[in-house]
C-alpha cells in the first residue's frame, strides 16, 4: 500500500470518528467550555492530528488514547448530572459579589477578584453604577450575571398592561418563493389562506421572498423586488381606530339628542366601548 | 347628512368592528386574546342591537329617511 493512500485511509476514518465523538459529547460542551474541556479538546484533536500524519504511530495506541481522552469528560458529566456533590466538585460554584446591594468584599478576595475587575464586568452588563445593583453572582463559567434594583429594572409590558396577552412565535411560511405546508398548518391556516392574504395586499406569491405570520394571523411579506412597497397589514390600527370613531359618535349623539331614552343608550354604549378599548389596546398595540 | 343617515353610518363602522373582532377571534394563535376578541364581539353585537333600535325608532319618527 502507498503511504499517501494510508495516510487519507487514516485521515478519512479518524475524521468520520471525531465527527461520532463530537456528537456523543453534545451541544452543552460547546456553549459551557470548560477549561479542563478546552484542553481536552486540543488533546484530541493533536492526538487526531498526530495519527494521521505520523504513520509510525500504532493505529490501536492511538485509538485507545483518544477514546481515553473524549470519553472521560462523557463520563464526568454522567456523573455529575446524578450527583449534586461531585458537580459541586467538577463544575465550581458560583460565588456571590454583591448582595442586598452590598459588596461582598471577602467573596472577592476569595475568587481573586478586584473592585477594577468586578467594575468592568459590570460595565459590560450596562451597569455603571455599583449602587444600582442588588445582587451580583460570579457563574463557575467566569460570567458575571446581575440582579438590578427593582427601580432600576427596565420597564416590561406587564408593569404597563396588568395581564399582557401571550405572543406565540410567528411562523415563517414563505422562504425563498417556496411555500412551506409544516409551519402554515402550525399556525392553523391553509394555502388558500395565504393565497387569498397575499391577493389582498397585491402581491404574487412567485415575488415573495420570506412571509411570515405572527399569533394574530397577520401576514408580513418581504418582496425580491425592492422597489415594490409592500403593503403591511394596519387590520389592528384600523380596528382601534374605528372604534374610538364610534365611541366619540355616540357621546356626540348623547349630547345632540333631545329623547332622554336615546341619551341614556348612547352614554350606556359610549361606556362599554370605552371599556372594551382598555381591555383590547393591549393586543391591538403592536 | 341627517341625524338617521349618521347614526346608520356608525352602524356600518360597528358592523365592521364586529367582523374584525371576529376574524382575530379566529386567526388568533393564543387562547386568551382568542377570548378577549370573542368577548369584545359579544360586546359590540349588543350595541348594535342598541343602535338597530335606535334607528327604527328614528325612521318611525322622521320616515322621510326611511331606507336611506
Amino acid at each position: 500500500m502507498p503511504i499517501w493512500l494510508e495516510a487519507a485511509i487514516r485521515s478519512v476514518s479518524i475524521l468520520i470518528g471525531l465527527f461520532v465523538i463530537t456528537r456523543i459529547l453534545g451541544k452543552k460542551q460547546l456553549s459551557k467550555l470548560s477549561f479542563f474541556e478546552y484542553i481536552v479538546g486540543i488533546t484530541v484533536g493533536d492526538i487526531a492530528g498526530t495519527m494521521s500524519t505520523d504513520l509510525d504511530i500504532n493505529l490501536q495506541e492511538g485509538i485507545t488514547s483518544i477514546l481515553i481522552w473524549s470519553l472521560f469528560p462523557v463520563l464526568i458529566s454522567h456523573i455529575s448530572l446524578r450527583n449534586k456533590k461531585f458537580r459541586d466538585f467538577v463544575e465550581g460554584n458560583s460565588t456571590v459579589f454583591i448582595k442586598n446591594g452590598k459588596v461582598l468584599e471577602e467573596n472577592l478576595k476569595q475568587e481573586k477578584y478586584t473592585i477594577d475587575e468586578l467594575m468592568e464586568q459590570l460595565r459590560k452588563k450596562d451597569v455603571f453604577r455599583v449602587a444600582d445593583v442588588e445582587f451580583a453572582v460570579l457563574e463557575p463559567n467566569g460570567d458575571l450575571n446581575v440582579l438590578l434594583k427593582r427601580e432600576k429594572q427596565p420597564l416590561a409590558v406587564g408593569d404597563v398592561f396588568p395581564n399582557p396577552p401571550s405572543e406565540k412565535e410567528p411562523q415563517t411560511v414563505v422562504m425563498d418563493g417556496k411555500i412551506l405546508d409544516e409551519p402554515l398548518a402550525t399556525a392553523g391556516l391553509s394555502r388558500g389562506w395565504l393565497k387569498a392574504e397575499l391577493d389582498k395586499q397585491g402581491v404574487a406569491i412567485e415575488n415573495v421572498f420570506l412571509a411570515q405570520v405572527d399569533s394574530y394571523g397577520q401576514l408580513t411579506v418581504d418582496l425580491y423586488d425592492d422597489k415594490i412597497q409592500a403593503q403591511q397589514p394596519q387590520d389592528k390600527e384600523f380596528l382601534l381606530a374605528a372604534i374610538k370613531k364610534v365611541q366619540a359618535d355616540f357621546e356626540l349623539f348623547a349630547l345632540e339628542t333631545q329623547s332622554e331614552e336615546a341619551k341614556q343608550m348612547y352614554e350606556k354604549n359610549a361606556k362599554k366601548l370605552n371599556d372594551l378599548l382598555g381591555r383590547v389596546a393591549p393586543l391591538l398595540k403592536n | 347628512m341627517t341625524v338617521a343617515s349618521q347614526v346608520k353610518q356608525s352602524l356600518a363602522s360597528l358592523k365592521s368592528i364586529h367582523a374584525t373582532f371576529q376574524q382575530f377571534a379566529l386567526s388568533s394563535a393564543d387562547e386568551q386574546a382568542q377570548r378577549t376578541f370573542h368577548e369584545a364581539m359579544m360586546l359590540t353585537e349588543e350595541i348594535i342591537v342598541d343602535v338597530k333600535q335606535r334607528i327604527s325608532q328614528l325612521e318611525r319618527e322622521e320616515p322621510q329617511y326611511h331606507g336611506k
